[in-house]
This record gives structure tokens, C-alpha cells and sequence, in this order.
């Protein structure tokens, strides 16, 4: 990246929960076009929090999130269901609708711009079709799409997920944990589609990861996060031995 | 020791019933009861009942100073440590009086029997019964079927117009998705009013319509449908508010919008269960389109009593037959198809 534009501007967010909870308190920070910026922190300290909050699953109580000249923390109805078109996320637990085929999750990521009547009848765009065949030939599930969704692997969850939320043509993916309730083994993958969705597509992505391996390997950028408050932020490289126990407290270990 | 309201006022309550009971039942076996109308009188029965709750308050204080281990301790003050004496199984004994003067009591009071039960007139009435019952007249078939067909039809609209009502109503009465202020005042608003219908059996409702509309099946069949709604809405809810979030937020992410939210997200979550209850509860309207019936809701009710009015047991024999067979056709069916989908 040689010149960075912001692409979502946080300032002063601060979300408290109705029992009293301070999960944010006062976070700014700016996401650059097109990076993969990673939020680390220990557990609690905020970081689904945040991303909830920039597509507004969560109200901030506080602050603005700038995207596009308007602030998503101060919209309303229709204008979070639009920026919520444009801001894809995919969770820890994939969140797919188990009963239904493979296909029609993916062709969900489209729901925003089909009407109610098209999409509960099942008549989507020609054009849609096509393209959510194609995002499931880009994770590799082609020969999944008329499976159920709850028959496939955690891995595969997650890459029907990631295919629902390219569906979406969106701007912004959130990712909060994508890789924390699979196999180590099946995390590279899923972490390569997320990888090339960011690079080849231009697609900015914000993931929420435990391990600093992944965020080493695959972020360009890395915030964190410690009881609401941002800590740090840098290259993941600058993460040394002090830093990590500035973000995880004098008694964690590194895991090697 | 500490004042407790609830322990105080189940033990009031407790001890004025155990010194009612003993009243009574004593002037019941020595004959020195007063007349029925002396019971009879509004102001007799305010004091009276008023001078055993006295009573019963006053022994509830005695008990707590002379700490005896009565009902209400074991029940609501557990924290209170009671010395190991004989005071501590009073609690027991009570029950144990409680129970046995109330067994006495409401043996009186249903006019139990043996001479009745084996009197020979009486008997020999039901021997009649059912001798009739046990060689059913078949020549009344067509009708019985012809009313049968009615019940099941009664018991299928209320089904058919109760669950479209009652699947939208289940949203509005699920906590979780009634989580806006507002939206919660509306949820508590329906969950009372529909706890009201339900809690008035569809036997009243009958009775209520078909003053309104007549006696005849549509009465039967609007009571079934109010009574139907409610308790589907209750069932209904129950399974939205045991649903997995996790789709629900993958869906709403997407930016769908809240109608489609429920489509996708909530929906195929609570077909399967949905459909279970249905049936079921179309098997229950069934049966109790029977019993409405009873009271002019038409179908087959209404013609059993008919015949039972003018004692014409082997025609009403012939009634019973046909409701057997199809309640348990419908049973059986309706717990094959429930099980099958599971
Ligand atoms: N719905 C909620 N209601 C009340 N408090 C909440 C809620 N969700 C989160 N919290 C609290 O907010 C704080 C931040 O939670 P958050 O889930 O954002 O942390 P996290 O960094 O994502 O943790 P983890 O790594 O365990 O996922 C925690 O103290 C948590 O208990
Ligand atoms: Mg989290």
C-alpha cells in the first residue's frame, strides 16, 4: 500500500451494556482502504464488542464510526440494513441457517437488495444465482451447494459463510474469531480465503484473533485491545515479549 | 426471631383452615351443626371466616414465640436453627392433621356412598345403560358419521384460522424478540390477555357464543378457534424463545430487513415443532369439539346429549362407538406423524 486512504474512521466509541458493562471506552482508530487489520486483546477486552458495533449488531452508547461521509453510530432502520449491505461479517459459530442448502445460505448474503417476496419465494436474480455458484467455487464447495448446511464441517461452515458474506458484495468484512472454533489444522484454510478475499478483491477486513501466529502471518496492521481501551498499534512484527505483556497481563506465557 | 410474611401468613392461613375443619367436622358427627341457611348468610360467613383467621394468627404468634417448627418455618425460614426437641416434627404432624381432616371433609362434602353405589334401583339403572351402550343401535349410523364429519370439521377450521393468528401473535409474544421497551409493553400486554382466554375453559366459550351466534357448529367452532390461538400462542412462543440466536444474527447481518430476518433466520428454526403442535392440537380440538358439543356447539356432542336426554342408550351406544374409533384413529395418527418429523 503506498498511499492510505481511510476507509472507517472510530472515534471515541464507547459501549456500555445495559447492566452497567463498559465494553468500549473511547476507541478511535482509522481502517485503511483495503488492509487487513487484526484486533487482538485478551477475552473480554472488547474486541467482538467492536466490530459488532461497526455493523451495528450492537448500539454504540458513544462516539462516531465514520464510513463514506455518514455515521454509521448515529444511524437508524433503513440506514443500518444499508450499511449492514455494505459491511459483511462472519462469526466464530459461522451462524448459518442450518436447514436450508448450501446454496440458499449464500444466496442470503443478497437479501438486501432482493424484496421480501422474491427472496421467501426463492426467486432471486439470474444474475445472483450466478454469482453465489461462483463464490462457492472460490472457497471450494462447488460440489457442496445443494447440501445442507448443517451436514458440512466447521471448515466448510465457514467457507459457505465467507461465500454469503462475498455475496454481499461488501466493502468492509468483519471477522470476529473465524477460525477460533476450528481445528488448528482446517484454521490456514479458512484464514487463506479470508488472505485472498483481501488482497484479490481489494476487500478491507477486520479480524478478531486469539493467536499471534495468525495475526504475524496474515494482517498487515494489528490493533489491541485491553479492558475497552486501545493499547497498542502497529506492524504485528513491532509485537515483541513487552508488548505482549503490556496486551495479555505480566502472567500469560507465549505459546510457542 | 425475625418477622417473616409469607411464613406468618401460610401459617395463619393453615392453622384458621385446621380449626375450621375440626369445627365443622365435629358439629357434623355430634349433630350440633346449625342449619344450612345459617351457612348461607353473606355476614355469617365474613365473620366467621374472619374469627378462624384471627385464630389462626394468634396461634401462627404463639407457635413463633414458643418456637415450634411449624409449616411455614420449614417452608420459608430454613435459615433458623431449631433445637432437637419434639417441637421440631410439629411441622409434620400438621400436615399430617391437615390431610387426613381435609380427606374426611371432602368425602362429606361429595355425598360418598356405598348405599348409593349398590342400591338396587340405581344399579340396575346402569345395568340398563350399559346393556344399551354394549348393543349399539347401528341404524343411526349414517347420522352419527354425517355428525362426526361435523366435529372434525369444526375441530379443523378453529385449527386452520387459530394458527395463522397464533403464528403471528408467537413473535409478539417471545421475550427475545420483544426486547425494545415498547415492543416488551405489548408482549406483556397479549402474553395477560391471552393467559385470560386460556384460562377460561372452551366449554364457557361455547356457552358464551352461542348466545352470541347461536347454538349450532359455529359457536362450537369459534370457541375452539379463541381457546386454540391462545394456547398455540403460548406453545408457539415458547419454541421462538428457545431458538438459536447464532443464525439469527448471520442472517440480520447481511442487512436483511426484519421480515426476512424471521424468514430466514427464525423460521426454518421452528417449522418442524411448529407443525408438531399443530397437529396436535388439532387432535385435542377434535376431542374437544366433542365435549363442546355437550352444550350446543353442534357435531356429535350435540347429538349424543340428544339421545342421552331421552335415555335411548343403544343409539348413544352407537355415539360412543363412533367417537372411539375416530379419537383413536386421530391419536394414533397424529402421534405417528409427530414422531415421524421429529
Ligand atoms: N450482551 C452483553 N451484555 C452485557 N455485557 C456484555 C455483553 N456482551 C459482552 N459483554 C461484556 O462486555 C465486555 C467485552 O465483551 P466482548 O465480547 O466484546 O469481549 P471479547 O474481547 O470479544 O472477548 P472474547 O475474546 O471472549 O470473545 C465483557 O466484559 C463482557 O462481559
Ligand atoms: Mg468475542
Amino acid at each position: 500500500m503506498s498511499e492510505k486512504t481511510t476507509h472507517l474512521k472510530v472515534k471515541n466509541l464507547e459501549k456500555m451494556y445495559p447492566n452497567g458493562v463498559k465494553a468500549l471506552k473511547g476507541l478511535s482508530v482509522d481502517v485503511y482502504k483495503g488492509e487487513f487489520l487484526a484486533v487482538i486483546g485478551l477475552s473480554g477486552s472488547g474486541k467482538s464488542t467492536f466490530l459488532r458495533c461497526v455493523n451495528r449488531l450492537n448500539d454504540p452508547t458513544g462516539g462516531e464510526i465514520i464510513f463514506e461521509d455518514q455515521d454509521i453510530a448515529s444511524l437508524s432502520g433503513s440506514g443500518v440494513r444499508k450499511i449492514r449491505g455494505d459491511i459483511a461479517m462472519i462469526f466464530q459459530k459461522f451462524n448459518l441457517v442450518g436447514r436450508h442448502t448450501v446454496l440458499s445460505n449464500v444466496l442470503m448474503g443478497s437479501l438486501s437488495r432482493t424484496g421480501f417476496f422474491r427472496s421467501v419465494m426463492g426467486f432471486y436474480k439470474e444474475e445472483d444465482k450466478e454469482k453465489a455458484v461462483e463464490y462457492l467455487k472460490l472457497v471450494g464447495l462447488a460440489e457442496k451447494t445443494h447440501v445442507r448446511a448443517d451436514e458440512l464441517s466447521g471448515g466448510q461452515q465457514q467457507r459457505v459463510a465467507i461465500a454469503r458474506a462475498l455475496m454481499q458484495q461488501p466493502k468492509i468484512l468483519l471477522a470476529d474469531e473465524p477460525v477460533a472454533s476450528l481445528d488448528p489444522a482446517l484454521c490456514h484454510t479458512v484464514m487463506d480465503y479470508l488472505k485472498e478475499i483481501n488482497k484479490s478483491l481489494g476487500i478491507t477486513v477486520l479480524c478478531n484473533l486469539h493467536h499471534l501466529d495468525l495475526v504475524k502471518e496474515y494482517s498487515d496492521r494489528a490493533i489491541a485491545l485491553k479492558d475497552g481501551e486501545k493499547v497498542f498499534e502497529g506492524s504485528p512484527a513491532e509485537i515483541n515479549d513487552e508488548w505482549f505483556k503490556q496486551i495479555y497481563g505480566e502472567e500469560a506465557r507465549r505459546v510457542q | 426471631m425475625q418477622i417473616n410474611f409469607k411464613r406468618s401468613l401460610i401459617n395463619t392461613v393453615l392453622f384458621a383452615y385446621t380449626l375450621a375443619a375440626v369445627y365443622f367436622l365435629t358439629g357434623y358427627f355430634m349433630g350440633t351443626l346449625p342449619s344450612k341457611e345459617h351457612f348461607l348468610d353473606i355476614d355469617k360467613i365474613k365473620v366467621g371466616s374472619l374469627l378462624f383467621l384471627v385464630m389462626g394468627f394468634v396461634l401462627d404468634c404463639g407457635s413463633n414465640w414458643s418456637s415450634l417448627k411449624t409449616i411455614g418455618d420449614q417452608l420459608f425460614s430454613k435459615k433458623i436453627e431449631f433445637v432437637k426437641t419434639a417441637s421440631n416434627v410439629f411441622w409434620k404432624l400438621h400436615i399430617y392433621l391437615v390431610l387426613i381432616l381435609t380427606i374426611i371433609a371432602s368425602i362429606i362434602v361429595v355425598e360418598f356412598s356405598f348405599m348409593d353405589l349398590f342400591d338396587e334401583y340405581g344399579f340396575q339403572g346402569a345395568v340398563r345403560l350399559f346393556k344399551g351402550i354394549f348393543s349399539p343401535n347401528f341404524e343411526i349410523l349414517p347420522r352419527a358419521l354425517h355428525a362426526i364429519v361435523e366435529t372434525i370439521y369444526i375441530a379443523f377450521l378453529a385449527t386452520f384460522i387459530a394458527v395463522p393468528i397464533a403464528f403471528f401473535f408467537s413473535f409478539v409474544g417471545a421475550k427475545n424478540v420483544m426486547t425494545h421497551p415498547v415492543a416488551f409493553a405489548v408482549y406483556m400486554t397479549l402474553r395477560t390477555f391471552l393467559n385470560i382466554v386460556r384460562s377460561v375453559e372452551p366449554l364457557i366459550w361455547a356457552i358464551i357464543f352461542s348466545v352470541w351466534v347461536g347454538i349450532g357448529p359455529f359457536a362450537g367452532m369459534l370457541a375452539l378457534m379463541l381457546h386454540s390461538v391462545a394456547s398455540l400462542t403460548k406453545q408457539y412462543s415458547e419454541i421462538v424463545e428457545c431458538i438459536d440466536d447464532g443464525p439469527v444474527e448471520g442472517v440480520k447481518a447481511t442487512g436483511a430487513g426484519i421480515l426476512q430476518t424471521i424468514a430466514f433466520g427464525i423460521v426454518p428454526q421452528i417449522v418442524l415443532p411448529y407443525i408438531s403442535f399443530t397437529i396436535y392440537r388439532w387432535d385435542i380440538n377434535v376431542r374437544m369439539a366433542t365435549v363442546i358439543g355437550l352444550v350446543g356447539g353442534g357435531g356429535i356432542g350435540t347429538m349424543l346429549i340428544q339421545y342421552q336426554g331421552q335415555a335411548m342408550w343403544r343409539e348413544v351406544g352407537c355415539i360412543v362407538v363412533v367417537i372411539a374409533v375416530v379419537v383413536w384413529v386421530l391419536d394414533t395418527g397424529s402421534a405417528y406423524i409427530r414422531e415421524a418429523i421429529k
